[in-house]
């Protein structure tokens, strides 16, 4: 199953990464990260229905730290 | 009331910062991004929408660099306990707070010692080179103010910035007094650490303050706790802004102040600073017009004050002379405004001084007010005075 989901270490790193993504035209919510991707997390999570590979270019361009994933709950 | 005392804080606040704060609190009050519902979710973008605010005023690319302190003080403390060592030497200027000069008294408990550096107004090649004096081999932090509180004295802090990363040692700016009427900038400039309050030329509401720091020069934190990252460890996360902010943070402050930063922003520190600057030499051009007016720096212009006056009537204590004023409905501040060095560094020590300083809620109507008091005040007590009244205060 292709990534559609980024975890991050802290709350403010999630809004940096929903605010850059934001600004490209590329679509994230803010989820709950998924309790068994918990670990390391600050809790939240953005899921990126599409473009996900371009999602994942800007944020190593611009030092943003994640782990990527997939979730089978894509609603 | 007119209200002049804008020194300690700002009052009164944008009707948007009022607004905000309501709406925090009644609106979506929770904990940001602690907890997982859309209310926390909010409250974590109001927090988030504010740093970036910030760092768009400091010119500061990464707005983790921007972090929440509950005043100007935690901020310049979370520096000074956290940068230096026993063993350790700082240089301050002569016009310091005791936000500033108390911390480091403490620390000299722990082996940390300081030496002051006397600013010259009106001579910056002098204000370097009595910072570079006192420069030793152990000089870890240079902790300076923008402007003097007290007298509105700007120090070149851009040189002595520059200066000390010459030299290896590390840059504190205390922006209480020039934060949203100066402009700064980390991007172009060598300023390592950035303190400043919320509630004064940022218009935010009391027990919000900011510290701006580049990721690479990371002091201790003073505080640890619950910062809702890396929950499942137990030693405090190192990244930013989480080092520094355990603990539940004061979202309706950081609302509020995200309005006020919004307000600053849109009105421009430039065009602030413009206006209350404007002000600041009508209330000083007045004042020196009166014989028994004290005066103690050159006539404030841009490139060398902020709108801050200081003054006394002759001798009289100037907490009398505050207390005058107050009862005509005008608020200013008296005393030693908690900077005891700069007041020896003007010979005040004893009497203090009488502090007005502008904000953009102020207006000439008012500082003609605030001048024709002093003047009839003056006149009245220059009248008793003649005929043998011992009660000279009105």
């Amino acid at each position: 199953m292709e990534n559609n989901l980024m975890t991050f270490s802290s709350m403010t790193a999630v809004m940096k990464a929903r605010e850059l993504l934001r600004r490209n035209g590329i679509r994230a919510v803010t989820i709950r990260t998924p309790a068994s991707l918990r670990r390391g997390s600050c809790g939240y999570s953005l899921r990126v229905p599409q473009r996900y590979e371009r999602a994942a270019e800007l944020l190593n361009q611009h030092n943003i730290s994640f782990v990527g994933a997939s979730t089978v709950d894509d609603r | 009331m007119m209200y002049f005392d804008n020194g300690a804080t700002t009052y009164p606040k944008p009707q948007a910062v009022i607004n905000a704060v309501m709406t925090a609190m009644r609106g979506y009050g929770a904990n940001p991004g602690r907890s997982g519902h859309r209310m926390s979710l909010r409250a974590a973008e109001t927090v988030y929408r504010c740093r970036e605010n910030l760092a768009r005023l400091f010119a500061v690319d990464n707005p983790e660099n921007v972090i929440f302190t509950y005043n100007c003080t935690t901020a310049l403390n979370t520096v000074i306990k956290g940068v230096l060592k026993s063993g350790d030497h700082a240089v301050i200027s002569s016009l310091e707070h005791n936000a500033v000069v108390r911390p480091l008294e403490a620390m000299k408990e722990q082996g940390v010692t300081y030496s002051v550096a006397e600013v010259t107004e009106g001579d910056d090649e002098a204000t370097i080179r009595a910072f570079r004096s006192q420069f030793r081999k152990n000089t870890k932090l240079v902790i300076c103010t923008h402007a003097s509180n007290v007298f509105g004295v700007r120090l070149p802090v851009e040189r002595l910035a520059a200066l000390c990363r010459l030299n290896g040692i590390l840059f504190c700016l205390d922006a209480a007094q020039t934060a949203g009427v100066v402009p700064i900038s980390l991007e172009d400039s060598c300023i390592d650490y950035l303190c400043t309050a919320g509630h004064k030329g940022l218009y935010g509401p009391m027990g919000t303050g900011v510290l701006v720091m580049r990721s690479d020069v990371k002091p201790d934190s003073l505080t640890q706790g619950g910062t809702g990252s890396f929950s499942s460890e137990l030693r405090q996360p190192e990244l930013l802004p989480d080092k520094y902010e355990s603990g539940t943070p004061n979202l309706p402050g950081i609302a509020g102040l995200n309005a006020g930063v919004e307000f600053v922003l849109s009105r421009t520190p430039e065009r602030l600073d413009a206006y209350e600057m404007r002000l600041g030499q009508r209330l000083y051009d007045r004042l020196s017009g009166i014989n028994a007016v004290r005066l103690y720096t050159a006539r404030p212009e841009a490139d060398t004050h902020v709108p801050v006056i200081s003054f006394n009537i002759g001798n009289m204590d100037s907490e009398q002379v505050a207390a005058m004023l107050d009862r005509h409905q005008i608020a200013v501040r008296a005393g030693l405004h908690c900077a005891p060095l700069a007041h020896q560094s003007y010979g005040t020590q004893e009497q203090g001084t009488v502090r007005a300083v502008m904000s953009a809620f102020n207006n000439e109507k008012q500082i003609d007010t605030l001048a024709n008091l002093v003047n009839n005040f003056v006149k009245l007590n220059e009248k008793k005075v003649a005929i043998g009244d011992s009660n000279v205060l009105e």
